[in-house]
């Protein structure tokens, strides 16, 4: 299990995380999320043993993070960070020796991971020449040729398509499923809704939402109804704990401050003509995003 | 499981060497080499007529004037290219049209001397080029001496009477202390030829070992491969690592071209075998060392030479972590090339100092400048060859170069550890001062 607990990191005088505390188990996939200079990078680099913490401390199975078990652990940087002059079998031969592993086991892991990324052709090609998407999948390659303990993955999907992305995605479930713990951070809400279980929303390096996402939702009070019917904007206003009413294409979306508002809403519009749709919907995890952080991360 | 500091090591290198550049640059060297002690031998080869004796023809109108103007000409050959010098062969012919159209073939000068009233004799020289300036003066040197003989004959002067004339006064060179004499020329021999030899090598190996490491470091910066390499070794083994390699690399260099050297002798030696071509080099090189051997600075070579390896390899141990901090400081390829620009003056500064060392005897400003880091590896071994400084000045250049490199793994790794992760240039110099204080180095 990794156990971050209460790091904190000064940059001079700017306090770049505050209090950090967070857990990730085996086979769990954990957000990490954040407007830029949140602290994410910050946080990654922490782990990773790259910068140093004023107080805090970071574990891996009970074990403070150095040099004798960062073999265990896999890390994708957010900028590429590949020799570029170096053909993809170089790259790996290299990074996979800095993992401690043999020629022979990086060669046919490399293999592997090329077949299954649909790369193979490229194993003898130069970094340099490859194109930005085949180059971010060079990169997820190195970072878990060593089939990492730990795999913490900065923007994984930045310069991908949709269809590469779903080859990601499909390799990270299976990292966890085979018992990785993974971090990640990423620019997409659906992602992270997608893929974790768990997650901490950072805003000036402080933690201000963490914990698992269903129940991050539940707790949020607020909720959406979404009706479908003859009845007008302005009703639906009046009603007391209703804080917003928004009109898409033949529905209203009614954002109300708690589910006591829920029967409220329905003793005013059960009246009404032609409803057709009445349903009651958690906010999604950019609605919390936004509400807590202030704007929008999706922007 | 293989050791990670062994393995960037091999890597270090492997980049170096297992390139067409290194390839294409090694067969360059040697053929430099090799063509440099074959020189004489590679330009003969491509023909001309380097030994061939330029034949002069002499029309003797005067009837006296042959044989003092041969007697005079071989002279003045002799003196000024050797006893077994034979670059004329001279022949007595009766008139110019005997020769002139062999002359007009295959060359040769035609000495026509004539009687003249005015001026004893009159000459004109015949050639089918331009006569080559060398061989004029010393033909005019050679008819200066006939006129000078005729007019003597027609004073009444006797032969004694001329060479009492013309001779040199004779002057005879002596030192107190007549070891003195051996072991000057032996320094000189050692300063002329043999240090440029080495310190050319010194200097460019230096430029070398700074370049290979900055690039490196630099290009590892640049790509961001670093922080993947800096989450699996430590900064100090990779610091290590860059240095090391780097050493081996130029040291790796300085064998092979020492083997390219000895490669060049060993044809020169098949070239050579014969009795064609130019000399064999030990011929030439042999009296050359068997002179510095027997004079007193044979003695001091045993002592100087080791001390002067240690010296130049700490040195470029120095330059390695130099190099190497200065690199990880930089954020672009450009930065670094201005920054090593103060360590190539201070190398290139090296260089002069120790070309010069000879030039300034007894000079208390280079003698400082013997102890200077950096520097001293070229000058203290040249003011010691020099007798300027002695045995424990140069211990103390030693010890100044260990402490050194001891401040520089010291001080330069915390620097190391912060700069490599660094990508801004942003408060550079501010972060770097905080680096030094920090002691925590994985």
């Amino acid at each position: 299990m990794l156990k971050v607990e209460h790091i904190t990191k000064y940059y001079g005088d700017f306090k770049a995380v505050d209090d950090l505390s967070f857990e990730v188990k085996e086979g769990e996939i954990f957000g990490l999320l954040g407007v830029n200079g949140a602290g994410k990078t910050t946080t990654f680099r922490m782990i990773m043993g790259l910068l140093d913490y004023q107080d805090g401390s970071i574990t891996l199975n009970g074990k403070k993070i150095d040099y004798s078990i960062t073999d265990e652990i896999g890390f994708l940087t957010e900028e590429r960070s590949l020799l570029t002059k170096l053909t993809v079998k170089e790259q790996a031969l290299f990074f996979g020796a800095l993992k401690g592993m043999s020629n022979k086991e990086i060669l046919k892991r490399l293999d592997e991971l090329l077949k299954r990324f649909e790369i193979t052709e490229y194993k003898e090609k130069k970094i340099k020449e490859l194109s930005k998407g085949n180059q971010q999948k060079v990169q997820f390659i190195m970072a878990i040729l060593n089939h990492p303990k730990l795999l913490i993955l900065d923007e994984p999907f930045s310069g991908l398509d949709p269809f590469n992305i779903e080859l990601f995605k499909e390799e990270i479930l299976r990292l966890a499923g085979e018992g990785s713990m993974i971090i990640f951070s990423s620019h997409r809400m659906d992602h992270v809704e997608l893929f974790c279980k768990k997650l901490v929303i950072l805003v000036n390096g402080k933690s201000v939402i963490s914990g698992y996402i269903k129940d991050i939702k539940k707790n949020y009070r607020k909720k959406n109804i979404f009706i479908k019917g003859d009845i007008q904007k302005e009703e639906l206003k009046k009603i007391g704990g209703v804080l917003e009413v928004v009109e898409h294409a033949d529905e209203l979306e009614v954002k109300i401050e708690s589910e006591e508002i829920v029967d409220k809403v329905f003793e005013a519009i059960k009246e009404k003509k032609n409803i057709t749709k009445f349903m009651v919907e958690e906010p999604s995890l950019n609605e919390i995003f936004v509400a807590k952080v202030g704007e929008s991360y999706e922007k | 499981m293989r050791s990670k500091l062994n393995f960037l090591i091999g890597v270090s290198l492997a980049r170096k060497v297992k390139t067409k550049w290194f390839v294409v640059a090694q067969i360059l060297l040697c053929l430099l080499v090799v063509g440099m002690i074959n020189l004489d031998i590679l330009i003969k080869s491509f023909g001309g007529d380097f030994d061939d004796a330029v034949k002069i023809y002499v029309v003797d109108e005067t009837e006296s004037s042959y044989e003092i103007f041969k007697e005079a000409l071989l002279l003045n050959e002799k003196n000024l290219y050797g006893e077994d010098s034979a670059l004329y062969e001279i022949e007595k012919i009766a008139k110019v049209e005997d020769k002139k159209e062999e002359v007009g073939d295959e060359g040769g000068i035609i000495v026509d001397i004539k009687k003249s009233e005015e001026n004893t004799i009159e000459v004109e020289l015949i050639s089918k080029e331009t006569v080559d300036t060398y061989d004029y003066s010393l033909i005019s040197s050679a008819l200066n001496s006939v006129k000078v003989v005729l007019v003597m004959d027609d004073l009444g002067l006797t032969a004694e009477d001329y060479s009492k004339i013309m001779s040199d006064v004779t002057i005879t060179t002596s030192l107190v202390n007549e070891n003195n004499k051996t072991e000057e020329e032996g320094t000189e021999m050692i300063m002329t030829t043999v240090f440029p030899i080495f310190i050319l090598p010194i200097f460019v190996l230096s430029l070398f070992l700074v370049q290979m490491i900055g690039a490196e470091v630099n290009d590892e910066k640049t790509t961001k491969a670093m922080e993947i390499i800096i989450s699996n070794v430590s900064p100090k083994t990779h610091f290590f690592a860059k240095v090391i390699a780097g050493n081996l690399f130029v040291i790796g260099q300085a064998v092979l071209t020492c083997g390219y050297g000895g490669l060049g002798i060993f044809i020169r030696h098949l070239l050579t075998k014969g009795g064609s071509g130019g000399a064999a080099f030990f011929d030439e090189i042999g009296p050359m060392i068997s002179s510095m051997l027997e004079s007193s600075i044979g003695d001091k070579l045993v002592i100087i030479l080791p001390l002067a390896i240690v010296l130049i390899l700490l040195t470029f141990v120095a330059y390695a972590l130099l190099a190497g901090v200065l690199a990880s400081m930089t954020t672009t390829t450009e930065d670094y090339q201005q920054v090593q620009v103060p360590i190539m003056i201070l190398s290139l500064l090296g260089y002069y100092l120790g070309i010069m060392a000879g030039m300034f005897k007894g000079s208390l400003v280079i003698k400082i400048f013997s102890f200077v880091p950096f520097i001293s590896a070229i000058l203290a071994p040249s003011l010691l060859v020099l007798g300027q400084i002695g045995i424990l000045e140069m211990i103390i250049s030693i010890v100044i170069m260990l402490l050194t490199n001891f401040l520089l793994i010291k001080y330069g790794l915390r620097i190391y550890k912060v700069g490599i992760l660094n990508y801004s240039s942003s408060g550079l110099w501010k972060k770097m001062a905080k680096a030094l204080k920090n002691d925590s180095i994985r």
